[in-house]
């Protein structure tokens, strides 16, 4: 069996875009129609990985089938109602892109993970619509649904398992920001008719507009906001509180969290009183085992990522780029401890990423030139930023700030100190803990890339991000002192049209031609239109 | 309207941050510490030995170096300032008190202690984490704040007096200065006010920047002045307005708008007095540390405060302020790149506007005073609508 | 059981997993369903979304 498809992938391998890149006969980009970001025919990586790769689309679908299945009714009337549903139908071209260039063991890692993505938010999205009051649902109904802000981690409302949590602007702007492009431009727009200036953060003036264009799902009794994890998101609460009409509790926990002796009495108040709030407002009490379970489960999670980093720091991994950081973000904000798959994935990941090790396995058949580390908030509009630096240049994203977020274990046993682990986890929240809150954040960048023996550093460059901004030059006068490559990388987070994709690139192109004078490694993806993609 | 005596003299005061009486009192022995935020208690940067000055960077047009380090991209006023420090405009201070009011200003006072631009003996930079709600939880986290950052430091650092007694005799002070700039301000409410926006402005500013002892007799002459100040025979402006927003530390601002006719009454601003001039009560039973962080929590109207009370607090405010001193609409200003003022501008003004039948003009403006002919415009413009809304409410065409 | 009926059925089940194969595989081979989402529902999704009427408002 060996031989043949041995002998077969020697007979295709000219459809195979690295083969191609290789060889001078073309490249990635050649499957694709100009401009659309859609490919002609999916791309063929032999054999065994493209059957892989074609057994988790059908994997992948059979879910979406599941989803619908589960609540027809309520999905059509969410395509009917809400614009950013129709985004969800990229889904398929989100995940190609994510994984183009993939092969053997790290193709495994990012399905595996991405598949265990796609079962909970189809799970996630189907649960939402079906007690959605906009959509019909009864007050009834949708009572013991908890909305709370995104950058809130669920992780606390695991002591109330008789509540589903949601991530209010999870589905609406953050993740299908990831997947389609062009979807917030819309929501930024509606923000600014009604006067918000363009300088702000785009991302939180996403959720302004969907605040005010009335797209927010209507659920549960109350909610929690939060101050996390900036300035615009602090301010963009005021509309959302307006518009979705609710109770709400301001779980405005500390900015400059690493202040011990003094911020974390006062996050921990902050999370008490978010509980206390929850008991009050949705006639419940907190559950310590409840809790206690999901923190042993979170616990497992935590330990595996530990030991995945380990790996990481030596190059022979298959967690790599993008699909390590997607479900490290989506883990750790959506799921913590909260859904036993992840566990399981983890579980099964983990088996591979040892044996990885174990026979020295080199990612991308060993084609990494460059160990970067991805500093900043990442453009949510080219989240396959990552797998474009390798495919073109063979630069490895190792690790990206995002995965950074709290990685302290939760105590199973003492509620005292299970809580102040709760405060400490949630203040070191996503971008919060980087990207504002003091200079020690943000300066930590050096220490992070040399332990995973990075010899570069790409800073991504929000153009509205006011906490990076403010020490944009001391970065790189610390980078040059410090010996790492380092490219900031300009983007507009959720707007596409300030800084296109491609903008993006040429940031990378630059430095990488012009200061290092490298080749790419597949010149095709160098320079091209994706402008009409999602 | 006759002059006031001692407005050059006031105007001169503005013209550098390390002006003449701020060197008066470094020569009597006293410290000077900075401040950019309301955030940080003004009056406990009065407590024995030292002095309050709110920095400014006056004249600072092009701040192309600050620009260098934090991009063209961020609030205009605090790369302003750090641009002020690095060319040596504050070398005279003992420290800054800073607040990590906004991501910006942090940065800003971060760059301080990394660039250490501010030549003097033992000069430090320290940050308080400020609260965003007004309720219990979050009063003890901005005592806690102040106590480390603020108090110990002045302990340490200078040996300063931070007993109760001492800050008894601060507040004491304080009051005073207070007292004597909210019957100037009041009298704004007036029909045909004695006193004109800018003036005010200017007299407001140089409490915030000069010693309060040194500053107190001339503002003080300037109060009785006005007692008697004739005022122009007819109001000489076409509207009242209340002017509301971050940072306007620019006198010619408020000039500019009064010279499109609209008379700015009540200043709601960063830097203005509404609030910022209210007297420090001390309840029973309570230190005066408590009185003055309860004060400063309660009165603070930033719009970084995310809780509803808050929230409904500063926009009540603003009616009653729109209310109290007779006003016919609002200017909404925001400092560009401010993300705070940049949504609370939107709610504000429909608030406002749509809840409340109050004209709302709002700009977006630099640091310095540039794009004056396009502000020119719009002020203009609001002044005529706002004419013409008084001319159809009083039954004309 | 007759070993015919099993090897019929079995046959049977192999054909439709063959021709399921071939479609999906081929399906997925050529993008089909990207290309039919992109080109065909999306821009009628859009449509639907352009004439829809928002209540866009502060409130």
């Amino acid at each position: 069996m060996g031989k043949i498809i041995d002998h077969i992938d020697d007979k295709l391998k000219v459809f195979d875009p690295i083969y191609r890149a290789e060889h001078g006969l073309g490249g990635q980009r050649d499957r694709y129609y100009d401009r659309t970001g859609v490919a002609k025919y999916r791309e063929w990586r032999g054999v065994k990985d493209t059957m892989y790769d074609y057994t988790r689309w059908l994997i992948n679908i059979m879910s979406m089938v599941k989803m619908v299945a589960s609540a027809p009714i309520p999905i059509m009337k969410g395509f009917w109602e809400y614009r950013w549903m129709g985004s969800y139908l990229g889904t398929f071209l989100f995940i190609d892109r994510l994984f183009e260039g993939y092969r053997d063991q790290e193709l495994r890692v990012a399905h595996l993970q991405m598949h265990a993505i796609v079962v909970n938010l189809t799970k996630r999205i189907a649960y939402i619509l079906s007690h959605d009051r906009r959509l019909g649902a009864s007050m009834e109904k949708s009572a013991n649904l908890l909305p709370m802000d995104e950058t809130l981690p669920a992780f606390f409302t695991t002591g109330f398992p008789d509540l589903y949590p949601v991530a209010l602007q999870t589905l609406p702007e953050f993740i299908i920001c990831d997947i389609d492009q062009h979807i917030e431009p819309y929501y930024i727009d509606v923000a600014e008719s009604f006067g918000l200036p363009a300088d702000v953060c785009s991302r939180c003036a996403a959720e302004t507009g969907v605040a005010l264009d009335d797209a927010f799902p209507i659920v549960g009794k109350a909610m929690i906001t939060t101050n996390m994890p900036c300035n615009a998101s602090e301010a963009t609460s005021m509309f959302q509180r307006r518009r979705i009409g609710l109770p709400d509790y301001v779980a405005s926990m500390s900015m400059i969290h690493n202040d011990e002796d003094t911020a974390l009495p006062f996050d921990r108040k902050i999370m008490e009183e978010t509980i206390a709030f929850i008991e009050e407002q949705y006639n419940t009490k907190w559950n310590w085992k409840a809790y206690f379970k999901a923190a042993k489960n979170f616990n497992e999670q935590n330990t595996y990522e530990l030991e995945k980093w380990d790996y990481m720091k030596t190059g022979y991994t298959a967690e790599v780029g993008i699909s390590e950081t997607l479900y490290k973000l989506f883990e750790w904000q959506s799921v913590n401890g909260t859904d036993p798959y992840f566990n399981k994935v983890d579980r099964k990941v983990m088996k591979i990423l040892r044996k990885c090790y174990e026979n020295r396995y080199e990612p991308f058949g060993g084609k990494t030139r460059h160990r970067a580390f991805l500093w900043g908030p990442s453009a949510v509009y080219y989240t396959d930023f990552p797998t474009w630096c390798q495919n073109a240049w063979g630069l490895a994203i190792v690790l990206n700030m995002d995965s950074t977020m709290g990685f302290n274990m939760i105590d199973t046993e003492d509620p005292d100190r299970a809580l102040d682990d709760l405060a400490l986890l949630t203040t070191k929240a996503c971008m919060r803990h980087m990207a504002v809150g003091g200079w020690d954040n943000i300066n930590a960048v050096w220490e992070w890339a040399h332990n995973f023996n990075c010899d570069m550093v790409l800073m991504n460059d929000n153009i509205a991000c006011k906490g990076m901004l403010g020490v944009h030059s001391i970065m790189e006068e610390q980078a040059r002192d410090l010996g790492f490559h380092f490219i900031f990388i300009e983007h507009d987070l959720e707007d596409s049209r300030t800084v296109s994709r491609q903008n993006m690139r040429d940031c990378v192109n630059q430095y990488m031609s012009i200061v290092l004078g490298e080749e790419p490694l597949d010149p095709t993806i160098i320079n091209f239109d994706d402008s009409e993609a999602y | 309207m006759k002059d006031l005596k001692h407005l050059i003299f006031f105007e001169d005061l503005l013209q550098d941050a390390h002006n003449e009486l701020v060197q008066q009192a470094i020569d009597e022995g006293k410290r000077a510490l900075g401040y950019n935020c309301y955030y940080v208690p003004e009056v406990l940067l009065n407590l024995d030995g030292c002095f309050s000055t709110r920095l400014r960077a006056p004249r600072c047009s092009s701040p192309d170096v600050a620009t260098y380090y934090m991009t063209g991209r961020t609030c205009p006023y605090v790369r302003s300032i750090l641009e002020r420090a690095i060319e040596g405009g504050y070398n005279h201070l003992s420290c800054i008190f800073g607040s990590e009011s906004c991501a910006a200003m942090e940065r800003m006072e971060e760059q301080l202690y990394l660039l250490k631009p501010v030549k003097h003996d033992d000069f430090f930079v320290t940050i308080i984490d400020p609260p965003l709600k007004g309720d219990a939880t979050n009063l003890e986290y901005y005592k806690t704040q102040i106590r480390k950052h603020m108090l110990k430091a002045m302990e340490n650092v200078f040996g300063t007096d931070t007993s109760d007694a001492a800050m008894r005799r601060a507040i004491e002070k304080f009051n005073e200065l207070c007292r004597v700039i909210t019957e100037i301000g009041d009298m704004r409410k007036l029909p045909n006010p004695p006193i004109t926006g800018y003036e005010f402005h200017v007299i407001q500013l140089v409490s915030e920047v000069c010693p309060h002892d040194l500053i107190l007799p001339y503002l003080k002459e300037t109060l009785e002045e006005l007692k008697t100040r004739e005022p122009e025979p007819e109001f000489p402006f076409r509207a009242r307005v209340v002017l509301a927003g971050s940072e306007i530390d620019d006198p010619e601002f408020t000039k500019l708008l009064e010279m499109c006719g609209a008379m700015v009454v009540a200043d709601r601003y960063c830097f203005g007095s509404l609030p910022s001039r209210e007297e420090i009560e001390i309840r029973d039973g309570e230190s005066a540390f408590d009185a003055i962080c309860r004060h400063y929590l309660h009165w603070n109207q930033c719009a970084r405060f995310m809780d509803g009370m808050k929230i409904d607090q500063r926009h009540n405010e603003l009616l009653r302020l729109v209310k109290d001193y007779n006003a016919d609409g609002i200017v909404y200003e925001n400092m560009k790149f401010c993300e705070f003022w940049s949504y609370e501008k939107v709610l504000a003004s429909h608030i406002a506007t749509n809840e409340n039948g109050i004209p709302c003009c709002t700009i977006e403006k630099e640091y310095a005073l540039g794009s004056v002919g396009q502000l020119r415009t719009r002020f203009q413009a609001f002044v005529e609508s706002l004419e013409i809304k008084k001319i159809n409410a009083e039954g004309g065409v | 059981m007759d070993i015919k009926l099993v090897a019929k059925i079995i046959g049977k089940l192999g054909l439709f997993g063959f021709l399921g194969f071939v479609g999906t595989f081929s399906l997925y081979m050529f993008n089909g369903e990207n290309k039919l989402i992109y080109y065909v529902i999306r821009p009628l999704l859009n449509k639907h979304y352009d004439s829809q009427v928002r209540d866009k408002r502060i409130v």
